[in-house]
């Protein structure tokens, strides 16, 4: 006889967690099974090399949702998040003002950031406040948005439409020009919504840099507009816009959860990987793991991406040809790898020398926006990007504890590594060290002692992170946040609303609505989704 | 009231501005059309570029216009002849090999077949999806977009019957037109076809015009709405105006001249006066002034609102945001005239494949390296282009030449207006050079026959032709400026910035492209609101 529960959610990454957690917290008896001997999916800790410890994917938090740090009580499980101050955009020889070597250094001291781009250019610093109060605005407009349910448009039930009237209404009411700047938001590249405002070529470059981020698209490709507003929604102890990391890296995001998930009542295995969900009259009805053992459940829910779920899990034949057919269109593309670096000393920045404040924050390697936009151009024609963009983060600036005395730990979060490698490349395998060469070269460019502060390096192409993590292609987002496969038509049109064509079958990870980043609402929104469907509210 | 008052004064001799002066004429507003060249035409003229021989100057196929429009000015009547040749595209490829897309739909399949009898059976499918969506897309573009701001009881019935054609494409077409308005049309052909050549054949609509690549988000609603209301299908249309594309202007100013419309040439407009909010008329350059209670742009938004118009009176946050409107000419235009017949080499002895469309864009990636070289303000080596040979179906063309004597128009794209290195003034021959070259390793011998040769490069469209960024659709084609928000947010419904100011050329909703749909649309609001003032 199989045991049996209310709930199971396949996969203990950050969203199958939050979902547990809000399930159990209405009273369902249920089961996290995770294949890793570590929780967190691609929000993981891990100790690469003897006392570095490495937040090996994923590696900042802005946008997870508040309502979850207080519904699960995540501070009490150890969740505690430093802040990180400000953006430094190192700069070479000749890029600047300054003939010796420039930079641009955006802090969280909005006067210090005035004075700062006010040395590049006196319009642009005025043009930056009335840009970030726009923004603002905009970001509390869009908020909502995240937490909707996508109706189907091509419904005949008017009901799902109720909260997009809604929203309707409320842009009918924002005045004109945020009217304009929120369509412009939606279609623009990051590039040209920009220009419209600033003229300094590294300022719009790093902007934009928030704008690919996990996608395979360039800071000129229309529709990465839309991403520069996360930047403003991000939201950490009610202040907008800053970013953090998680103390004990993000893997103490996910572990906050999954104790808080425990606490309120949630079992979750780890080593316990699903090969199978079993499908019954339409019905999936449990779950089989790789073990041989099988556990029933009523609802199941998986937060693995639509490839793994549907074309992995379930028996060939249970899906419906042409539902099965978007599944196989749905875009995954990988276009991102991750360089993860212990060092016995700091990075020396040419421009601006020594172990400044300036290391403290984020450190963008996007010194014009031609050299963005040539880095995707390398990407789309099958190579990783020669001059790649680099966010750099040194955790242990604000962490000590993630490497021994003294030591520091480096994350180095680069674009563009595409999953398919042209074929005169050979495989990811082939190229793995030549990818990481390039990643100290570009270093090396603004910082030329990296090659002799270097104690250990690890480098994750898109085909490691589809490995270790399951996901599809090395796709940070479960699927590419393409304008064709955001709100409505994520993942599948007419399934957009956390619902599968099986019965009793949900997803409640990163392919649904609102998409990829540590945000936790879709895990949060399927929870609800599934207890409504149980005739239950979320306590 | 000036002795010299009109009803309604047309800035613009342009297609859409002899379309929107011939039905305010029509509806018996007194009407003045002023065009600053010395012909009427725009964008749609032709041009004796050697004795005897005559050219499309710019655009050179005329299917997309309208039909209803064909039909309510009785154009016809007043000369206009049009010819649609069997073949619709001829895409060939550097190895000899060539796409063909016929008017007939299983002909194009059966001609893939060769190649690929999987996309054989997919393209029938396509097309008939392309017909589709770009049906609804055709009643979309017919359409005011509607008032968001202060909605009224029209345009919930316009939403009404909106939303019941929405639901007339049926729930998977719906779903599809959702789904991929938005996307890439690499994307949206490599749904359909594993042949890259007829991926790029389709996919070369979708970005025509623009400064985007085949893989820009975006460029299927291009490639759609490229379809909409006329019978293109996936190959698109290929009609010509018998004579060139100045015989639809000809043909439209002989409609409005019934009617009693007036047109000057050489009357270039330099500024929009207005009073008190209220567009009262214009000035000439020279000095001369013209009142009148309804003033028509045909021109681009961009130069109405940042050149012609009082800055004052429109206030600094519109001025801006029509300074931002996005006016990324790519496009250069080379005609020539040659001593004979091309023999293109993908196209054998049969000289009637090569009598429609021949467009040199072989395959996504070049396509798309092609719009990489633009990004960077270089042209692309080889060009991407579309090229036909008008005087093959249409030989009063060349009817005062020597006999034999062809004329070609092609249209480069990826041709950036701002270079990187040099000005287009001193590179412009070179720029020919290339594209000669291009077509001659296509057609040997080709370069050898041309006789006469011009020119056109993205600078050139601006100083001529009043194109703003030498943009030959008055304002990108992306989604940022697109239905409700072309060419901005609250400026999308044809009344433009200033009571009694019209927008009628391609700037407005739906778009460019020969279609005279803008000026249909922008004649029946300026109708409407004049009626309603009456009242």
């Amino acid at each position: 006889m199989a045991r049996s529960y209310d709930a199971i959610i396949i996969g203990g990454g950050h969203n199958g967690l939050v979902s547990a957690g809000y399930l159990a917290r209405a009273g369902l008896k249920t089961l996290v099974l995770e294949k890793r001997n570590v929780l967190g999916g691609a929000a993981v800790t891990e100790e690469l090399f003897p006392g570095f410890r490495f937040s090996v994917f994923s590696y900042v938090v802005s946008l997870l949702r508040p309502e979850i740090i207080r519904d699960l009580q995540l501070p009490s499980h150890g969740l505690d998040i430093l802040p990180l101050d400000g953006t430094f955009t190192p700069l070479r020889r000749g890029d600047g003002p300054s003939a010796a070597g420039d930079y641009l250094w955006r802090v969280n001291d909005h006067g210090r950031t005035i004075r700062e781009l006010r040395r590049w250019s006196a319009s642009d610093a005025e043009a930056y406040e009335e840009y970030g109060q726009l923004m603002v605005e905009m970001a509390r407009f869009i908020k909502p948005i995240l937490a909707i349910a996508p109706p189907d448009p091509t419904s005949n039930d008017p009901r799902p439409l109720v909260p997009l009237a809604g929203l309707a209404r409320r842009f009918q009411q924002l005045p004109q020009r945020q009217q304009a700047v929120f369509v412009q938001l939606m279609t623009m590249s990051a590039s040209e919504f920009l220009d419209q405002w600033f003229e300094t070529d590294p300022l719009k470059a790093t902007m934009a840099a928030s704008g690919i981020i996990g996608t395979y698209q360039g800071v000129k490709s229309p529709g990465t507009a839309y991403v520069l507003l996360h930047h403003y929604m991000g939201e950490i102890d009610g202040a907008f816009r800053a970013w953090g990391i998680p103390k004990g890296g993000t893997g103490g995001v996910s572990n906050a959860i999954g104790a808080a998930a425990r606490a309120l009542g949630a079992e979750i295995r780890t080593e316990a990987p699903v090969v199978r969900v079993t499908v019954r009259r339409g019905r999936a009805t449990g779950v089989v793991l790789e073990s041989g053992e099988e556990i029933e459940a009523s609802s199941i829910l998986s937060s693995l991406d639509t490839r793994l779920t549907f074309l992995g899990l379930l028996e060939s034949g249970t899906l419906d040809p042409s539902f099965e057919a978007d599944v196989r269109r749905f875009k995954f593309r990988g276009s991102s790898g991750k360089v993860n670096l212990a060092v016995d000393r700091l990075p020396d920045f040419s421009c601006l020398p020594g172990e400044g404040e300036h290391l403290r924050g984020a450190i963008s390697f996007s010194p014009s926006i031609d050299e963005m936009e040539q880095a995707y151009d390398d990407a789309k024609h099958g190579r990783f990007s020669r001059k790649p963009y680099i966010d750099m983060i040194i955790p242990t600036l604000v962490d000590p504890s993630m490497a021994p005395p003294g030591k520091h730990v480096i994350s180095c979060f680069v674009q563009y590594a595409p999953y398919k490698l042209a074929p005169e490349l050979g495989t990811w395998d082939d190229q793995r060290e030549a990818f990481g060469d390039a990643v100290i070269d570009r270093i090396a460019e603004f910082a030329p002692n990296i090659r002799d502060v270097i104690l250990h390096r690890d480098v994750q192409t898109p085909l490691d992170i589809e490995r270790t993590t399951g996901l599809s292609e090395g796709n940070i987002f479960q699927g590419e946040l393409s304008l064709e496969q955001l709100f409505f038509n994520r993942p599948v049109p007419g399934y957009a609303r956390f619902r599968t064509p099986i019965q009793d079958l949900w997803l409640c990870g990163s392919a649904t609505h609102p998409g990829g980043g540590i945000m936790g609402a879709n895990g949060r929104m399927a929870a609800i989704e599934v207890l409504k469907s149980r005739g239950r509210r979320a306590a | 009231m000036a002795i010299n008052g009109y009803d309604a004064i047309v800035i613009g001799g342009g297609h859409n501005g002899l379309v929107t002066a011939a039905y305010l004429g029509r509806a018996g507003l007194r009407t003045v059309v002023l065009e600053r060249r010395g012909a009427l035409g725009g964008a749609a003229a032709t041009t004796v570029l050697a004795p005897g021989a005559r050219v499309p100057t710019l655009a050179h196929t005329v299917g997309r216009f309208r039909p209803s429009l064909v039909l309510d000015l009785d154009l016809k009547r007043h000369g206009l002849s049009l010819i649609g040749p069997e073949v619709r595209v001829f895409a060939p490829s550097p190895d000899g090999e060539a796409v063909v897309l016929w008017s007939d739909v299983a002909r194009t399949a059966d001609g893939l077949r060769a190649q690929s009898a999987h996309d054989a059976d997919a393209y029938v499918r396509f097309d008939r999806l392309v017909r589709s969506l770009a049906g609804f897309l055709g009643e979309l573009a017919a359409r005011t977009p509607p008032d968001i701001e202060s909605p009224g009881l029209g345009d919930a019935v316009a939403g009404l019957q909106l939303g019941r054609t929405f639901r007339g494409l049926g729930r998977s077409d719906a779903r599809t037109i959702l789904r991929v308005l938005p996307m890439a049309v690499a994307d949206f052909v490599a749904e359909a076809f594993e042949g890259d050549a007829l991926r790029a054949a389709i996919a070369w609509r979708g970005v025509q015009y623009t400064s985007m690549g085949p893989w820009s988000a975006g460029t299927t609603a291009v490639l759609l709405a490229d379809s909409a209301g006329n019978d293109g299908g996936a190959a698109g249309q290929t009609v010509f105006a018998r004579g060139g594309p100045g015989a639809l202007a000809a043909a439209l100013e002989a409609a409005g001249r019934a009617w009693g419309v007036e047109y000057r040439t050489g009357a270039e407009v330099a500024t929009i006066a207005s009073h008190d909010g209220r567009a009262t008329g214009v000035a000439l350059v020279g000095g001369e002034e013209l009142t009148a209670r309804v003033v028509v742009a045909g021109v681009d938004p961009k130069r109405v609102l940042t050149r012609l118009v009082d800055p004052v009176a429109i206030g600094p946050t519109l001025l801006w945001r029509a300074g931002n409107i996005r006016t990324p000419g790519t496009v250069a235009k080379i005609n020539l005239v040659l001593s004979g017949t091309p023999r293109f080499t993908a196209a054998g002895s049969d000289e009637s494949l090569i009598h429609g469309r021949i467009v040199i864009a072989p395959g996504i990636d070049p396509l798309e390296r092609a719009h990489d070289a633009a990004k960077y303000g270089q042209w692309s080596d080889p060009p991407v282009m579309e090229a036909t040979i008008p005087s093959l179906v249409d030989p009063s063309l060349v009817d005062g030449a020597a006999d034999g004597t062809q004329v070609m128009s092609v249209i480069a794209q990826a041709t950036p207006y701002a270079l990187r290195d040099g000005t287009w003034d001193e590179r412009r021959e070179t720029f020919g050079d290339l594209v000669v070259s291009t077509l001659d390793a296509y057609a040997p011998g080709l370069a050898a026959m041309v006789t006469a040769r011009q020119v056109l490069t993205p600078v050139d469209l601006e100083r001529e032709y009043g194109l703003t960024g030498g943009h030959p659709m008055h304002g990108e084609h992306g989604l940022d400026q697109f239905f409700l928000w072309r060419p901005m947010l609250g400026q999308a419904r044809y009344r433009l910035a200033l009571e009694g100011l019209y927008l009628a050329g391609a700037g407005s909703h739906p778009g460019g492209g020969v279609t005279g749909q803008n000026g249909q649309n922008a004649a029946r609001e300026i109708l409407s609101d004049w009626k309603k003032r009456r009242r």
